[in-house]
């Protein structure tokens, strides 16, 4: 594309009564030499826009505008066909510095300067669409959720494969005797029929709907739109042209055993809540013991049984408060039967607390927050509950017919996560130890069995204990494998009514997923982004650092191991771009040349100082722009570079700052480790690693450690963020200048 | 503390919710009530731990348990309580539980207590007095003067009403007795002075200290004051007549046309009585909505004695005073109804916490908890 360019500056929003207009005018005019720079009052008005249009007229096709925060009048200022480059001199100036200062100007300035540069050194994107592509949704697990999904997917249109591992629909709901009412209020009766034989009919009559029973997926081979699963069933492999896949394999209880201090195993009448379920479904509600077939009319239910124990489960599975009050009213369906439960919290989290209110209300149940220190045997089969902290004042023993663990989940995922982890540490031994490890531990089931050069599953996370969870707090459904989308239990403990939420949920993820590969856009978050990673191959090393920092597994390796990329799998954060010691990895408006040019460009005046920093766009920019809209002031000498992640960044930047003449440069991430918020997951995790390694590079230009530093901070960290930077400059001024500036 | 084999009992639940505390099972145990409540103890405060012990049915723990006598029930743990439990209701209901135990026969506070029952209660006495009216051979419409000694003769009235209420006294201190041991068993006593104890528990009680401690139903303090006063002169005008007929031989302080001074006493605890059981009745409905009902069954029962009791002796002085003879005698029947209920339903009725706070308050002093 042959470039005309334009640059627009908006003297609203107090960014005239800040800066010079006709200096930053000049930068345009006479340094970067476009003559075409134009100012207006208010440039999102129509009539400021229509300025920009008519000149689109004239063939400007490049657009520079210095105004507010790309983050706000994106609307206003959309002009598809063109490449656009927003100037925030704004929030990052007008409302942030000293108006009509010197330091103000050479602020906004540099900032033109790295707009122009990066729209000089940039392309117009094409989206890459890739051919023969595929909308059926797969869903894995034909449980509520999968059911649900699978409905969901084919109400809105979507042609959808189903696979159940089991001979038939239900998935744990097929084992239940009763559910929870599902509705605004909880009234009773509050045990209904669960009726998933109705919503199975309704999914293996669906047209739409093809249901493979018995059945599992072999391997999960391509990307979104264009996968191909190979689904074994019956002895019988089949593969099906797949989109996007919903994940809905639930989860297995907790194993009982582990409970002994409980007296699991001990006694035939200590069971968990899904025997117990067993029971009543088998006995039609009637609460026969296993020992003797007697009916239990003193039953205990045992919270946290293992939940919220650092020795069993660390979480809490959500359900089984509501579930022990569910089943303490099978009890009460013998009107002289009392159900006892002792818990450590009640925990029925929403509408719940209703449901918790009425069944407490029944006389029969009788509830108390208790250390349960104990189960031990008594007369005849009976067993005593021993209890420490209780409400009831004090240690106290009471006597139960039947003992009930409400044991917790286990998402499906966790058991092949850990093998696959365990392998990886074994291999990294040598192959004796994974020859051995191979031989001696049985292999679990797997769920997705992915041809992924980074493994056959979803990987795990820390502080995820194995669920499916890529970003607990911004974006549910997604995982770390683009297009895979999980949905309930597997994904977070919950029960059957926030299942069937969170299936529909998942299920348009998986819709919009297919959406955005038939139009060649990114998902999720860069859900806009018709750019993608096309590396200049000729020069790689085939070093595998790119295919290994993937943190969405979109890069593999051909025989030579030379990466290529599954373009619909890449979420476009460029953590490759900055993995790879090459630099060959480029976006059309994004690479390591065009950010290295726009800080290159920046002025570094002998008797100043400069600061670079480098600002993850998803939470430390909108904190900065939150700041501004605060007016906090920060120090003129900084100048903010934004990066799609951090994990993009490629350590020639600062090599190539400090050596201009920058006096220090500060690198902004998200939070990385246990409580993370990256919105790639591992970006900003990698960009510490990678931060690690440059003392070798402030070594070879002997300056001091202290110049280069990165923080963590939050998107609501506004407040603190300033003078985070601020303390930083100071710190930087006590070192002194940047020698090199005399060079 | 020792380890404690718990026995969760279904029926006195069932039963405690059955005699006015139906929202017992709405508690979560959060002790708001116990923090807000003005005349509990400090360690370990009601009614928090009595609403979870009548949860799970553990009649033993309120075995001697003076902590749900020493709650007046002035609700302001019902008007801060988060979950709509009412623990002034459920610990009233306790109340009576506690009152069926100790005060023998149990099973006559169900009875008495029971609406199905409601007329029965006030047959019963009524059929009795009617008969034994009728052995005296006075019972009808005497001729002449309204003189209601013509009625019942005042011999009559002796020989019929001082063992009737002497039962229930004997019952109730019986009750009481038992009560004390039972406080006596289940709490350490600490310390404390019998007498000292005692003293200061008749100054709690003619002062009305712990009703002055309520917030939201300050009121109670002046109804139940101008009752408890009422009988007291009226007890005490009756024991003066009494002095005045049987003992000095002289004539009946109370007849007709002559305002001695016993009458005037008589009179003033008759109008307290009336006064404050009006003052009561409409107390309840006013903060009816505020503290979750206006009362049990259990709580209106004695109440409609009382007020019946109090109306008609009224009346019938009055009509006497008018020289109605057809209004004037049945309405002093009925008065004699009342009172003679009052008198054998005194340990089986909401009256008998006379017997057992009292002993609750003495005995959270003599154990040295206050």
């Amino acid at each position: 594309m042959e470039k005309k360019f334009g640059v627009y500056i908006c003297k609203g929003c107090g960014i005239g009564d800040a800066i010079d207009i006709e200096k930053l005018s000049n930068v345009a005019i006479k340094d970067m030499k476009i003559a075409n720079c134009k100012t207006h009052d208010a440039l999102c008005s129509p009539a400021g826009v229509q300025v920009i249009k008519d000149d689109m007229k004239d063939g400007v096709n490049t657009i520079i505008i210095a105004a507010c925060s790309p983050r706000v009048k994106y609307e206003e200022f959309a002009f598809a066909g063109t490449i656009t480059e927003r100037v925030n001199i704004r929030e990052f100036v007008a409302w942030s510095q000293a108006p009509k200062t010197e330091d103000t100007q050479s602020l906004a300035n540099d900032y033109l300067t790295m707009g122009i540069i990066k729209t000089q050194k940039g392309d117009l994107p094409e989206p890459k669409i890739l051919e023969d592509l595929t909308s059926t949704i797969l869903v894995i697990g034909g449980g509520i959720t999968g059911m649900t999904a699978a409905l969901e997917a084919a109400k809105a249109g979507q042609k959808v494969v189903l696979v159940e591992k089991e001979a038939q629909l239900g998935g744990f709901a097929n084992k239940l005797y009763k559910k929870i009412p599902m509705g605004a209020f909880y009234r009773e009766p509050l045990i209904v029929d669960t009726d998933i034989d109705k919503l199975a009919k309704e999914v293996e009559s669906n047209p739409d709907i093809k249901v493979y029973k018995s059945a599992k997926v072999a391997k999960t081979d391509g990307q979104p739109g264009l996968y191909d699963v190979t689904i074994d069933s019956n002895g019988n492999s089949t593969t099906e042209k797949i989109g996007a896949i919903v994940m809905a394999t639930g989860w297995k209880p907790y194993d009982a055993s582990k409970l002994d201090y409980l007296g699991y195993g001990k006694s035939k009448n200590v069971v968990t809540n899904i025997e117990f379920e067993e029971i009543a479904k088998k006995n039609n509600g009637k609460i026969l013991r296993p020992s003797d077939g007697k009916e239990a009319k003193r039953v205990a239910f045992i919270q946290c049984a293992g939940q919220r124990n650092a020795n069993h489960l660390p979480y809490c599975s959500s359900m089984c408060c509501a579930t022990s009050l569910k089943q303490a009213k099978y009890v009460r369906q013998n009107p002289d039967a009392t159900a006892m439960i002792f818990y450590i919290d009640m925990r029925t989290p929403g509408r719940l607390e209703g449901y918790y209110k009425e069944a407490q209300n029944d006389p029969g149940v009788m509830l108390t927050k208790a250390d349960v220190t104990g189960v031990s045997e008594a007369a005849s089969g009976n067993l005593f509950v021993e209890a420490d902290n209780t409400l009831l004042g004090e240690k106290i023993k009471v006597e139960a017919d039947l003992v009930v663990l409400a044991t917790g989940m286990i998402p499906t995922t966790r058991e092949p996560q850990e093998y696959l982890d365990n392998l990886v540490k074994e291999a990294a031994k040598g192959d004796d130890a994974k020859k051995a490890y191979l031989e001696s531990t049985p292999k679990p089931e797997y769920i997705l069995n992915l041809a992924y050069r980074q493994g056959p599953e979803i990987p795990s996370l820390e502080g995820a204990y194995g669920f499916a969870d890529s970003n607990f707090i911004c974006f549910q459904y997604e995982t770390r494998r683009t297009g895979v989308y999980a949905a309930g239990c597997v994904r977070q403990p919950m029960n059957m009514s926030e299942a069937q939420e969170d299936a529909a949920g998942a299920a348009f993820k998986a819709i919009q997923c297919v959406d955005h590969a038939a139009r060649g856009v990114a998902v999720h978050p860069r859900a806009w982004d018709v750019t993608f990673p096309d590396p200049m191959l000729i020069r790689c090393t085939a070093c595998k650092r790119c295919t290994e920092e993937c943190p969405f597994g979109a890069i593999e390796e051909d025989e030579k191991g030379i990466p290529f990329y599954k373009v619909n799998r890449c979420r476009r954060c460029g953590t490759c771009m900055g993995a790879c010691p090459e630099r060959i990895v480029q976006f059309k408006d994004y690479s390591v040349d065009i950010i290295g040019s726009m800080i290159k460009s920046v002025e570094c005046p002998e008797d100043e100082f400069r600061i670079i920093c480098l600002v993850c766009e998803n939470d430390a920019y909108p904190a900065l722009d939150t700041a501004g809209i605060n007016h906090k002031q920060i120090d003129p000498s900084v100048r903010f570079v934004s990066l799609r992640c951090l994990g993009g960044m490629n350590l020639v930047w600062v090599a190539d700052a400090l050596s201009k003449g920058v006096d220090g440069v500060l690198l902004l991430g998200c939070k990385f480790g246990e409580n993370y918020q990256c919105h790639f997951v591992k970006g900003s995790e990698l960009a510490n690693y990678r931060f690690s390694k440059i003392g070798e590079t402030l070594n070879r230009l002997q300056l001091e450690a202290e110049r280069v530093t990165m923080m963590q901070v939050a998107i609501n960290e506004y407040d603190k963020l300033p003078d985070m930077i601020n303390e930083f400059v100071e710190k930087v001024k006590e070192i002194g200048p940047n020698p090199f500036k005399e060079f | 503390m020792a380890e404690q084999v718990i026995k969760p009992d279904l029926e006195f639940v069932k039963g405690v919710m059955a005699a006015g505390g139906d929202s017992l099972k709405k508690c979560y145990q959060c002790a708001t009530c116990s923090v807000v409540c003005k005349v509990t103890p400090d360690k370990n405060p009601f009614p928090r731990k009595e609403m979870v012990w009548a949860q799970w049915g553990l009649k033993e723990k309120f075995q001697g348990n003076p902590d749900v006598w020493l709650c007046h029930q002035c609700s302001d743990c019902t008007a801060y309580c988060p979950r709509g439990a009412k623990p002034g209701e459920v610990l009233g209901a306790i109340r009576k539980q506690s009152i069926k135990q100790y005060s023998a026969p149990g099973a006559l506070v169900d009875m008495v207590n029971k609406k199905a029952l409601l007329p029965l209660i006030f047959i019963f006495p009524a059929v009795l007095l009617a008969v034994l009216l009728s052995a005296a051979g006075t019972f009808g419409i005497p001729e002449g003067d309204i003189v209601f000694s013509k009625f019942a003769p005042i011999r009559f009235i002796q020989v019929v009403f001082t063992p009737a209420l002497l039962f229930g006294l004997a019952v109730g201190a019986v009750g009481m007795k038992r009560f004390w041991d039972d406080m006596k068993k289940a709490n350490k006593v600490y310390s404390g002075d019998f007498m000292t104890s005692l003293i200061s528990t008749v100054k709690d009680i003619a002062g009305h200290n712990r009703f002055k401690k309520c917030n939201e139903n300050a009121d109670r303090f002046t109804s139940h004051f101008l009752v408890f006063y009422g009988f007291v002169a009226a007890a005490i005008a009756t024991a003066l007549g009494v002095l005045y007929i049987d003992i000095m031989g002289m004539e009946s302080p109370f007849r007709l046309g002559y305002g001695t001074p016993v009458k005037i006493f008589g009179n003033l605890g008759a109008i307290g009585i009336i006064a404050g059981i009006i003052l009561m009745m409409s107390n309840r409905f006013k903060h009816a909505e505020k503290l979750g009902g206006a009362g049990s069954y259990f709580d209106w029962l004695l109440i409609t004695i009382i007020a019946v009791l109090g109306i008609s002796g009224f009346l019938a002085q009055l009509s006497r005073i008018a020289g109605v003879a057809t209004i004037a005698y049945p309405v002093y029947f009925i008065h004699l109804v009342f009172v003679l209920s009052l008198f054998i339903y005194l340990p089986f009725s909401k009256l008998a916490h006379m017997f057992y706070r009292g002993a609750a308050i003495c005995f959270n002093k003599y154990s040295g908890r206050e």
